[in-house]
């Protein structure tokens, strides 16, 4: 009965995010694409890096110090985009924000939690809702890529990208177990929406200035953004310190979101 | 008989305020039971704690034999719930929310068809999305959604908030209905004839606290008679005041609020006087409900 009601929550997810969803994905994918149109070819990548290299500190520091010195790494610089983080932020917030603390305020959860479903239910459907939202996106981002590299020859095999856009995903995840934490805290989604966004940025703002500004570096893997860079994954792999800092912390949000859920009145 | 609801000493408390405060009820398997009261009086919390959605802050309670509490699935599949405040999701078709509450029951809507034809919902209405109905259409998906999957016991919060006069008729019939197969109803509203109307039983909440409980004949016979005596001359009615309390004197008229055990003695004390005419009424639903709020 448990999976049935989750297949039948996340179906009810499905029919409400739908749409949003297929724009996000589409604007991924097309901006993903355009940034493969733009990228230097392989003989203008010294000419790129040097202009790169001319932008004030805070610029570099937006679009990640790790400056583009092949097509590649330029195209990395798309997957850490604020436009990229935006939309995947914006994502995370709807999805996160509607799945407890939005039913809840617009007083349908009377008619869900009146049905035989367990609160954890609720939690572990709206994490699904956003866990698998967010792989569609990103999947959309790589298609986006791959297209562009197939039409245009940089050098680099799209297969490169796959850890990145792992990355994005496991960050903003992340991000969706700290908003349904949120949304089991809150008793409406305009709340929760307003609340998860202000963490999102001020987690962004101090990852941000803590890279420009030496004396605050060492607060720097407080916030969340420290554990995605797109260069550095493109370059390396995926961390080890990131996948243990980021599933540790969808582990710790959800089991405290559930608590949450399970002590409150709906 | 088992009871489908079981109350002892149940309450709530919002910080300093208290919704509701050691509710004691018992309502029998297969009754339609109406719940009293006017708004704020906690009729709709005390349907949310037995449902799970509240915690209680202090006593007990049973629905269908099992403890009220978050984790009563098993409970809640055999329930059916129209919310006082009924919110639907804007975007979806009436068969959609229709079809997803089904699935969530866990049970295959067996009275689906019928309840819409009685409603008169049809099919042209349910492929429209919720944010183009009325509130009658509104309330009559709603009803349909508690009643669908035939469960056990119903809650039924101000059930016929926003239907026409006709549709209320059909409503009342599904009640009968719905009672003759054993199902028991949990009726609240502030509407008293209706609840005169379907309800075996009843319980009057006030502020919080349950102020009467019985059959309707039970609560009747507890409130006090209306008497009005017309005289054919002006007479001393002074003496008769200490039968009940006056509510209107004239010289040749006289209306009183009377125990109904003291009703004989003043009759017996009207026939000293020249009497001309007299009619004592009994009390309806109403007049009780509101002698609760004087």
């Amino acid at each position: 009965m448990s999976a049935v009601t989750i297949a039948t929550l996340l179906r009810h997810a499905w029919a409400r995010h739908r749409v949003t969803l297929a724009v996000i994905s589409v604007a991924i994918g097309v901006f993903e694409f355009i940034l493969t149109r733009l990228a230097p070819a392989p003989n203008e990548v010294s000419w790129v890096s040097s202009l790169l290299m001319t932008l004030p500190p805070e610029m570099k520091a937006l679009i990640g110090n790790e400056i583009a010195t092949s097509p590649g790494g330029f195209l990395a610089i798309g997957y850490g985009h604020p436009f990229f983080l935006m939309l995947l932020g914006a994502w995370i917030v709807r999805t996160s924000s509607a799945a407890v603390a939005g039913e809840i305020g617009v007083g349908t959860m009377d008619l869900l939690a009146s049905r035989p479903v367990r609160r954890w239910q609720f939690v572990v459907s709206g994490m699904l809702t956003v866990a698998i939202g967010l792989a569609v996106i990103v999947a959309c981002g790589w298609i986006g890529t791959a297209a562009g590299l197939w039409t245009r020859t940089l050098g680099v095999g799209s297969g490169n990208f796959v850890p990145v856009v792992t990355g994005a995903w496991l960050l903003f995840a992340t991000w969706g177990a700290v908003g349904m934490l949120v949304g089991c805290l809150r008793r409406d989604g305009g709340q929760t929406i307003a609340s998860t966004t202000g963490i999102l940025a001020v987690s962004f703002v101090l990852d941000y200035v803590a890279r420009l500004w030496l004396p605050i570096s060492a607060l720097r893997p407080l916030s969340l953004f420290r554990y995605y860079e797109p260069q550095v994954i493109f370059a390396a792999g995926l961390p080890a310190t990131t996948l243990l800092v980021l599933m540790t912390t969808i582990a710790v949000s959800l089991l405290a979101a559930i608590a949450a859920i399970n002590r409150r009145d709906l | 008989m088992q009871a489908a609801i079981l109350t002892q000493g149940l309450g709530k408390t919002y910080g300093r305020v208290t919704a509701l405060e050691a509710l004691s009820l018992r309502v029998e398997s297969g009754e339609v039971f109406g719940f009293l009261g006017p708004n704020g009086a906690g009729k709709t919390t005390t349907i949310r704690l037995l449902l799970g959605l509240l915690r209680p802050s202090a006593g007990t309670g049973e629905v269908l034999g099992r403890p009220v509490g978050a984790s009563g699935t098993l409970t809640r599949s055999e329930i059916g719930y129209l919310p006082g405040e009924l919110a639907l999701w804007p975007g979806f078709t009436g068969w959609h929310t229709l079809r997803f509450l089904e699935r969530l029951t866990g049970r295959t809507a067996v009275d689906r068809d019928a309840l819409l034809a009685r409603l008169g919902l049809g099919g042209t209405d349910l492929r429209r999305t919720v944010r183009t109905y009325s509130d009658g259409m509104k309330q009559k998906l709603g009803l349909v959604q508690a009643l669908q999957c035939r469960p056990r016991l119903v809650f039924l919060d101000e059930p016929t908030k926003g239907l026409d006069p006709l549709v209320q008729q059909s409503f009342y019939d599904i009640v009968t209905e719905t009672r003759a197969r054993g199902t028991t109803v949990f009726f609240s509203s502030h509407i008293l004839p209706e609840v005169e109307r379907v309800c075996d039983r009843v319980a009057i909440l006030r502020a919080g606290r349950l102020v009467a409980a019985g059959t309707i004949e039970d609560v009747l016979a507890s409130q006090r008679r209306r008497v009005r005596a017309t005289f054919t001359a002006p007479a001393d009615t002074s003496a008769l005041a200490a039968f009940g309390d006056v509510v209107a004197r004239t010289g040749t008229s006289l209306e009183l609020l009377v125990e109904r055990a003291r009703v004989p003695a003043l009759v017996r004390s009207l026939d000293a006087l020249p009497l001309a005419d007299l009619t004592i009424e009994p009390t309806t639903l109403e007049e009780a409900f509101l002698e609760h709020y004087r």
